[in-house]
């Protein structure tokens, strides 16, 4: 019997773009999910016209946020991984994530250390949030209900400056 | 993902070809664990074949960058593709490894 996907969590605010685009849905995602997570948000991506590197940031940024969801959201047991990809009006592409793990605000991630820090002092991990929000124009995060929402935003190429550090 | 690895005399290439990710860093850990655990430590990561690394793949290489020069060794990379350079480039690694445009150049950056 196939499973249906849920329906994602109702928006939490009216700037939050609708769940639209391609789905990808796991109902116990896991490492193994990762690659196809990427394949997806490609397809996604080249679909809603983003060039090459737009398309590379994008897959990378998923796929950090999706290892994350399966690595410390359902490190103890397995759970839902909902990615939707969405073509954005202004020739961009917008990547939905939602879990249903604990909350998790990556505002709360502490800052991947500056290129400098000497090599001993670099910590081994820490560097996957860094790595998003190197990749996106926006990076939003709200809590609905019993689900994480992230929400991954690339501009078109030529588009508005954006806020990329 | 594939791993090979091969002796150069005293330099150990080890070549990865296909995606670096959360599930398949781990394989690429262990071997290079174990090169380094065996005392080989001048290592060569031979990259013309990987396609895509994320964070994971940057882990690994940070640990056995530390794990090496602890152990007076190295680890340095060969034919590093543009889209994992990229990535390099934004976690400030590029600072840390070092990179060579082939792997000739690679082996030979060891002194012999």
């Amino acid at each position: 019997m196939r499973a249906t996907a849920p329906s994602p969590p109702a928006e939490p605010g009216p700037d939050w773009p609708a769940p639209a685009g391609t789905r990808l849905y796991r109902p116990r995602a896991a490492r193994a999910d990762l690659a196809a997570v990427r394949a997806h948000v490609a397809a996604g991506a080249r679909a809603a016209g983003l060039d090459a590197a737009g398309r590379d940031a994008l897959v990378l940024a998923a796929d950090e946020v999706c290892a994350n969801v399966v690595l410390h959201a359902y490190a103890d047991a397995p759970g839902p991984l909902t990615v939707d990809v969405a073509a954005a009006p202004d020739g961009g592409c917008t990547c939905t994530i939602v879990d249903a793990g604990p909350p998790f605000d990556p505002a709360g991630v502490r800052p991947a250390p500056a290129d400098d820090t000497p090599l001993a002092a670099r910590p081994v991990g820490g560097l996957g949030w860094h790595l998003v929000r190197q990749s996106v124009d926006a990076l939003r995060y709200a809590r609905v209900g019993a689900h994480n929402v992230v929400v991954l935003e690339r501009r078109a190429a030529g588009a508005a400056p954006s806020t990329r550090r | 993902m594939q791993i090979s690895i091969d002796q150069q005399a005293s330099v150990t290439v080890v070549s990865v070809t296909g995606s670096l990710d959360a599930l398949t860093a781990d394989a690429l850990a262990d071997a290079l664990a174990a090169e380094v655990r065996a005392g080989r430590t001048r290592i060569v990561a031979s990259l013309a074949g990987l396609e895509y690394t994320s964070s994971a793949g940057l882990r690994v290489l940070l640990a056995t960058v530390k794990d090496a020069r602890q152990r007076g060794g190295d680890l340095r990379l060969a034919e590093v593709q543009e889209r994992v350079r990229r990535v390099l480039d934004l976690s400030g690694f590029t600072s840390v490894l070092k990179c060579f445009p082939d792997l000739p150049s690679a082996v030979a950056s060891y002194p012999a």
